[in-house]
């Protein structure tokens, strides 16, 4: 499938992001769907994309029927905004392009559901971020531990975690 | 009465007979197959064809502590790992022996930092460690010579002079 | 009694494998749920190697957290900090010399080399044959040895800087790697003598543990796992990076999938590396190895990369977020490892306890790559 055609799907489930007013006197400009194509040899991806955290699931779909594979999981914290980001790399076997998915979730209910049940692989990287960040994949079949002790409470890569 | 037929720790000794054991266990060391991290390879590799610790006859690696006299802890314990570790050396019969090899057994090495959550800073604050061979990872001469370290801690006397600097 | 087939008795026990056992490679455990000498579930726990890379990562700064990353994936530690410094260089866009380039691929394909020499040795071990061990670290030695003369080190390289190499290389690596080339070639053979058409190893790994395509796309396993199932992904040919695209070499693929596949590519890999080294040593270009004007601190502009490389086990993937300041905001290492094991749940149901170990050498794991 071309990325041209992931493109086309993407923008159906993507967030609606209106790009901040140049000035006060100007009106905001419309909302667009966060689907950039980016430069591989500049980001090391070719689609930047950002849904809504209820809509990964979707995401994985179109992913899965393009057959991409899932490379990793992985959360990103940011403080100030007091939201979680949760970034899904995707690669394709044969032309090596790659899509990065991402979806923001609040800090203080950091839920989304998992991709677990398309994506095999998703179950480990999911427990991982959920033992380094805290997030709460609903629908995985046990979110327990994975590279933490069995009885850890934190989360260590939290920006406001201290030992 | 029981007090009457203890007898004293120490009284009776087998000073010859003491040496002459000291002396067959300094030369038939038998470490565990125990391979934590990074170090581990370089412990393959003291084994192995160029190094060969059979020289030394120490080249009996055995994967069960009941079975072995020497640990090489040989990689970072972290806090997930420090129970498995501290069984294993209860495991293993007396007289036994530890080898922090590398500095992540010795002090946690590289991965120690404030406000560090995962590992044990240091294999010492488990068991007794005997002899630290310092390095990340040691070279494998630098492990012979803490098994020569620990020979001499054994029979009191080192088995080849110590090379000079030159 | 119920009469009819309900009646016989099954019985199911829980078998503890690690995580000290020498099959594991280090510390990783297995629960395994055994149907006498069958496994009926096996789940990996793993977690015993956490040293807490992501962590170090964002709370040292750029420079001072490159030595850390050769100790990932300590085998083949070149690709660890290739991939680390290749993402810092792209997010603050600077430009590496030719020479230094080309020296990256020639340290990189060693380690390589060295990694599957290891591997083979290893596994044979684990399916009971201990002589090979003995003649593949010989090997692997004299690839130390070169390395060590350059590099300074024997396994932990920290030999990549962000904008080169930190030292040239000199005539007598460029001979001895000639000479090394040289020496594998004529060993070739004689491996193949004594592993490829042994018996016992063939009856070991035919048709043992067969890993569809399928499977590994669902799981994300990568480097010799998935060519072994017939999918030529190879990030070097792939996404190129560095100089990889200026020499010839094949991609091994075996259909099979069975844990002689996984070896065979492995094998197959050591040829081509020396075919890349080759290469790279003839058309080895002069000039500086270290970029001008990198700034002793860095501070990468805010924003976000990703960057692949095919390490020896598989894709090793550094996804770095910037703030700005000289300390990375996030840092994930996608490891090869992790996912390949992940895998091994789904199909070692239904093996033999020892097939099932033969399954776990030939994914070719180093447990704290999985843990970091």
């Amino acid at each position: 499938m071309s990325l041209e055609n992931l493109t086309k799907k993407f923008l159906e489930i993507a967030v609606q992001s209106a790009p901040p007013a140049p000035g006060p006197d100007t009106p905001a400009a419309e909302p667009q769907p966060l689907v950039v194509a980016t430069q591989h040899a500049v980001k090391g991806y070719d689609l930047d994309v950002t849904v809504p955290p209820e809509r990964v699931l979707d995401a994985a779909r179109i992913m899965d029927e393009a057959a991409f594979m899932l490379e990793s999981i992985t959360g990103v914290d940011w403080l100030a905004e007091q939201q979680l980001e949760v970034v899904y790399d995707y690669t394709c076997l044969v032309s090596g392009a790659r899509v990065t998915v991402r979806a923001r979730v609040p800090r203080a209910t950091p839920e989304l559901p998992s991709i677990e049940a398309l994506h095999p692989g998703a179950n480990w990287h999911e427990r991982e971020a959920h033992d380094f960040f805290g997030l709460i994949f609903t629908g995985h079949p046990g979110l327990i531990a994975l590279l933490l002790p069995e009885d850890a409470t934190f989360h260590p890569l939290l920006k406001d975690f201290s030992a | 009465m029981e007090e009457q037929t203890e007898v004293p720790q120490g009284l009776i000794h087998f000073a010859v007979l003491d040496k002459a054991l000291d002396l067959a266990r300094a030369n038939s060391l038998w470490p565990m197959t125990f391979g934590l991290a990074c170090c581990a390879i370089e412990m393959m590799a003291t084994g192995a064809s160029r190094f060969d610790m059979a020289r030394f006859g120490c080249e009996v690696f055995r994967p069960s502590p009941r079975q072995c006299d020497l640990m090489i802890v040989c990689g970072t314990v972290n806090k997930k790992m420090a129970p498995a570790v501290s069984t294993l050396y209860d495991q293993m019969p007396e007289p036994k022996w530890v080898i922090a090899m590398g500095n992540c057994a010795i002090s946690g090495g590289p991965f120690k930092f404030p406000g560090q959550y995962g590992i044990v800073e240091g294999v010492d604050k488990l068991f007794p460690v005997d002899v630290y061979v310092p390095g990340c990872p040691p070279r494998p001469e630098a492990l012979i010579e803490g098994i020569l370290q620990l020979e001499k801690k054994l029979t009191g006397r080192r088995r080849w002079p110590v090379a000079s600097a030159s | 009694m119920t009469q009819g087939t309900q009646s016989i008795h099954r019985e199911t026990f829980v078998l503890n494998l690690g995580p000290q056992h020498p099959a594991t490679h280090g510390v990783l455990r297995i629960k395994l749920t055994m149907d006498g000498e069958y496994i009926e579930d096996a789940e990996p726990v793993i977690g015993y190697g956490h040293r807490m890379q992501e962590k170090m990562g964002e709370n040292r700064s750029y420079a001072k957290y490159l030595p850390n990353t050769a100790r990932l994936d300590y085998v083949a530690a070149m690709f660890n900090t290739h991939g680390y410094v290749c993402a810092v260089e792209r997010l603050a866009g600077i430009a590496v010399p030719e020479r230094a380039e080309f020296i990256r691929v020639i340290t990189a394909e060693l380690n390589r080399v060295a990694s599957h020499l290891l591997w083979v040795g290893a596994f044979l071990v684990d399916l009971g044959g201990f002589t090979p061990l003995l003649y593949t670290f010989d090997d692997r030695e004299q690839i130390l040895d070169l390395l060590e003369a350059t590099t300074g080190a024997r396994l932990t390289f920290c030999y990549y800087r962000f904008g080169g190499v930190c030292n040239d290389i000199d005539d007598d690596f460029v001979a001895g790697t000639r000479k090394f080339i040289a020496h594998l070639r004529s060993r070739m053979p004689m491996y193949h003598a004594f592993i490829t058409k042994n018996i016992i190893f063939r009856k070991r790994c035919e048709e043992i543990a067969v890993i569809s395509a399928e499977t590994c796309r669902k799981f994300g396993a990568t480097g010799p796992v998935i060519r072994g199932s017939g999918v030529a992904y190879d990030v070097r040919k792939l996404e190129p990076y560095s100089v990889y695209p200026r020499f010839n070499f094949n991609v091994p693929v075996y259909p099979e999938g069975d844990c002689m596949a996984r070896y065979r590519v492995r094998m197959d890999e050591i040829e081509e590396s020396l075919r890349i080294l080759e290469q790279a040593l003839d058309q080895l270009p002069g000039g500086p190895v270290m970029a001008e004007k990198v700034p002793r601190i860095l501070k990468p502009a805010k924003g976000d990369c990703y960057f692949n490389v095919e390490s020896a086990r598989g894709t090793f993937g550094v996804r770095l977020v910037s703030d700005g300041t000289d300390k990375a905001y996030r840092l994930k290492l996608r490891s090869p490892c992790f996912s390949n094991l992940s895998l091994f749940q789904e199909c070692s149901r239904g093996l033999l306890l020892p097939d099932a170990l033969a399954l776990l050498g030939s994914l070719d794991l180093v447990i704290p790559d999985i843990d970091r």
